[in-house]
């Protein structure tokens, strides 16, 4: 069966953007997924969340950032220095992680030294770290304030209209991704894990609408799959992840990835942002309360609920705990979460990696094998 | 780890070791040579302390009272809460809760026991840390998670949005020892109504949460004292900072060290106070003079740390500044931004530094508040470090007014926040005419790189930079 959204999750610019772009439209990039993509939506304006897909090296990224840096803001500001980026008429720093903070940083510096590496619209959205009624306030009003810039930028208004049209489009793609789960959670599953992340990753890369169109023809082309469904189910877990390869070569023909819990994965769909509200209050509050990510400090005991919720939908024999080295956010997370799940007998492994073109295959693989060894 | 090392508990060390050496001059002096020499494992790390006089059997005191609180903290029936460096104990001592900072706990350690805290820091790895996470909080966290350290109450911290790094310790430990959580949660702005309203309303839920952990209102009387207080603490300081920058300069080496200590360790309790009029008599002695607080007498550099220090065993840092002829400016850990400081003063917006009301209650919370969202880190960490109010301009502006030749950059690779822009912040430093130094060690972990290659390293820049 053919995949459409392969090609999208193995690139950056694909062929929807190009002919987005063509049609006069502009490209937003940001860096991690606290941005309500539903806002540029409305606005005429394609959200793209960044990836350092096909970055070859780091050396424009080790040159600004620290050594003790994660590798995966890295390779997005090599690719951006590489000109990979060029699609983009502006990018979005979001507070992640204090790596990716710092991007922030490093990439002003960088647009400094090489001519276009800088989009013209740059603007940093300061989101809280914790979800209560005065952090919302601020979150409301970073977004207001993030509005006016692209307004005044891009010379376009916001419209509440356009806007629940919007939301009611990105609602649509979130049921559709529920289905796709559903599809997962699947005795049989139809789906491998890295046919899954290829089509999540594609929703933050190309139009909704057409992202929606793709996924009905494809959920109908899944739901006529046979598979006997024999293969160990594994929910994998942690730091961001957008590499296809990484799950394929955890599935390899012993498991396929049923679940996840990350960020460029399924964590931010489930829920359905309310159509009814204030637009804008809808989507701060979805976005700041719905979070899953170990930024949200103190929230411990939600997100193992939610991760426990998740292993016992998909029916997973083995968790794969895993984070980008120097990620000490999920990486200490995933301690406690090894910690808790051992406790509860489902096995779990901790898997620390590199990301980019530094993936060391060989290794993770033989981890990987012995795990899947183990739940044998 | 070794289970020697489980026999005593990490703070109750620390308080024994600290509460013998600052009687160590209650007897005369032959009586106290003497005795240093039935220490000889810590000999060589208190005898910096004693050579300072008054200003060091001081500070050795008021780290054992420290210590002496957190040991004693139940059988006095008070609360303990885990905290921070760049957080403001002085709320706590106001709401009668004994604060245990571990950054300074990892000091102690750090600097006093050859084989530092590697330990407890290789013990949070065991508990589920990652091994890049930051070393301060870990050297002492480490025994906390082992049950070597005295019963916590709850965990505060007020870095997220800053430190990530730092903020993720403190909530790991919050759910690995299962106690209750608060975070102070920083803007990316320092300034304007929104940021402020922003750390009022989170101070005061603060308040609310402690309350609750204590079963104790907020004492307004108390806090009211305790801001006094920090206001007579800050005019020492002030004092200080101005005479900090006679060439030479006046302050030895390890003030800044005392300093920042000092004041994380009692701000706003008299105990702090003492010390810190102790410090400020004498460089108020050496600026009269005329005289360098060098020990070698002779200042050849001045250099600004812009971040910490490094906390090597034995005083091994300051040793080399001194050997060298390297007058410690202080850094962002050793200032404070009253509104009458000479930061404040030399960078001349009102609105960056903080001032203390004390009439109100409203007025004292949203004082205490102002002052916690400008201490170290907390102030200018936060946002692009090139923006406003924040790393690159309060070092470039301290630089200026220190007539700075160089600049230090000392951290730990824990540390995301720095690593990811110092070498921006140093290219543009060195634009600026400033040699910075970057040292690639860790503060709190000499296995990273030995003491023996930072120093040769340092010496070397010193040399090729012609600084001496």
């Amino acid at each position: 069966m053919n995949n459409p959204f392969m090609d999208i999750a193995r690139t950056l610019e694909n062929k929807y953007i190009v002919q987005w772009k063509e049609n006069g439209n502009a490209v937003i990039g940001y860096t991690c997924s606290y941005l309500p993509d539903e806002i540029l939506y409305s606005m005429g304006i394609l959200p793209f969340r960044m990836r350092g897909t096909g970055a070859g090296s780091t050396s424009i990224g080790d040159t600004y950032f620290g050594p003790f840096i994660c590798s995966m803001p890295k390779c997005i500001l090599q690719l951006a220095g590489e000109g990979s980026y060029g699609f983009l008429d502006g990018a979005v720093v979001i507070p992640g992680c204090d790596s990716m903070r710092r991007m922030d940083d490093c990439w002003r510096k960088a647009g400094g030294d090489i001519e276009g590496a800088l989009p013209e619209f740059f603007h940093h959205l300061g989101v809280p770290h914790k979800a209560v009624d005065y952090s919302l306030t601020w979150f409301r009003q970073e977004i207001e304030e993030f509005v006016a810039a692209v307004e005044k930028h891009f010379s376009v208004k916001i419209n509440e209209d356009r806007l629940r049209e919007s939301v009611k489009t990105y609602n649509r793609g979130r049921k559709l991704l529920r289905e796709l789960q559903e599809l997962r959670n699947l005795k049989s599953s139809p789906v491998s894990g890295a046919e899954s992340m290829a089509v999540i990753l594609a929703g933050s890369a190309i139009p909704r609408d057409i992202f929606n169109s793709l996924l009905e023809e494809y959920l109908a082309e899944l739901r006529l799959r046979k598979n006997p469904g024999t293969k160990k189910r594994i929910l994998l877990a942690g730091s961001a992840n957008d590499d296809v390869e990484l799950l394929q070569l955890i599935e390899g023909d012993k498991a396929v990835v049923v679940a996840d819990n990350i960020c460029f994965g399924t964590r931010f769909h489930p829920d359905i942002v309310n159509e009814d509200a204030d637009p804008v209050s809808a989507l701060a509050e979805h976005y700041l309360f719905r979070s899953e990510c170990p930024r949200m400090f103190g929230d411990y005991k939600k997100r193992y609920s939610i991760l426990r919720e998740k292993i016992d939908s998909a029916g997973v024999d083995g968790v794969i705990l895993q984070n980008i080295r120097f990620c000490d956010l999920h990486g200490s997370e995933n301690g406690l979460f090894e910690r808790d799940l051992e406790k509860e007998g489902i096995p779990s492994m901790r898997l620390e990696r590199e990301y980019g073109p530094m993936v060391e295959t060989g290794r993770v693989k033989m981890r990987v094998d012995a795990f899947l060894e183990r739940i044998g | 780890m070794r289970k020697e090392t489980k026999e005593y508990n990490y703070d109750w060390m620390m308080w024994r070791i600290f509460e013998a050496a600052s009687r160590v001059k209650d007897g005369s002096e032959k009586e106290s040579r003497e005795l240093l020499n039935y220490i000889p494992s810590f000999k060589a790390a208190l005898e910096p302390m004693f050579s300072h006089g008054e200003v060091g059997t001081s500070y050795l005191r008021v780290v054992a009272r420290y210590l002496d609180n957190i040991i004693h903290a139940k059988e006095r029936g008070q609360k303990t809460a885990i905290s921070t460096f760049c957080f403001s104990p002085a709320i706590l001592y106001a709401m009668d809760v004994v604060p245990i900072t571990l950054e300074l706990l990892s000091v102690m350690g750090t600097i006093l026991w050859k084989r530092g805290t590697s330990e407890y820091l290789e013990y949070c790895c065991e508990a589920g840390f990652t091994e890049t996470s930051c070393s301060s909080q870990r050297g002492s966290l480490g025994a906390y998670l082992a049950g070597l350290g005295v019963d916590i109450d709850f965990v505060l911290c007020d870095s997220p949005g800053v430190c990530d790094t730092n903020a993720n310790a403190f909530a790991f430990a919050s759910t690995y020892l299962d106690k209750p959580f608060y975070q102070l949660n920083m803007p990316p702005n320092l300034t304007g109504e929104r940021s402020r309203e922003y750390h009022r309303a989170d101070f005061r839920s603060m308040i609310s949460f402690i309350e609750e952990q204590t079963g104790k209102k907020l004492d307004q009387d108390r806090l009211r004292e305790i801001l006094i207080e920090i206001e007579v603490q800050d005019e020492i300081c002030d004092e200080i900072e101005e005479l900090q920058r006679l060439k030479p300069n006046p302050a030895p080496v390890e003030y800044p060290l005392f300093i920042y200590a000092t004041r994380f360790l009692f701000s706003g309790m008299k105990e702090g106070t003492v010390v810190l009029r102790n410090i400020l008599d004498k460089v108020r002695e050496n600026a009269s003079l005329g005289i360098s607080g060098i020990a070698g007498g002779e200042e050849k550099v001045r250099a600004l740390f812009c971040y910490i220090d490094h906390y090597t065993t034995n005083f091994r840092m300051w040793d080399m500044l001194n050997d060298n002829g390297v007058a410690h400016l202080g850094g962002i850990l050793s200032r404070q931004w009253d509104i009458s400081s000479p930061l404040s003063l030399e960078k001349g917006d009102p609105e960056e530094g903080y001032g203390i009301r004390t009439g109100s209650l409203d007025e004292m919370i949203d004082s205490i508040a102002e002052i916690n969202s400008r201490l170290p880190m907390i102030k200018s960490i936060r946002g692009p470090y090139d923006m406003p109010h924040m790393w690159l301009e309060d070092n470039l502006a301290l630089a200026r007014m220190y007539d700075a030749d160089m600049i230090v950059y000392s951290g730990t690779p824990g540390c995301r926040n720095t690593w990811g822009m110092i070498k921006l912040f140093a290219r543009d430093t060195e634009k600026q005419g400033y040699p910075t130094y970057i040292m690639y060690s860790d503060a709190f972990d000499d296995r990273v790189e030995s003491w023996e290659t930072t120093r040769d390293r340092f010496e070397e820049f010193l040399k090729v930079r012609r600084l001496v």
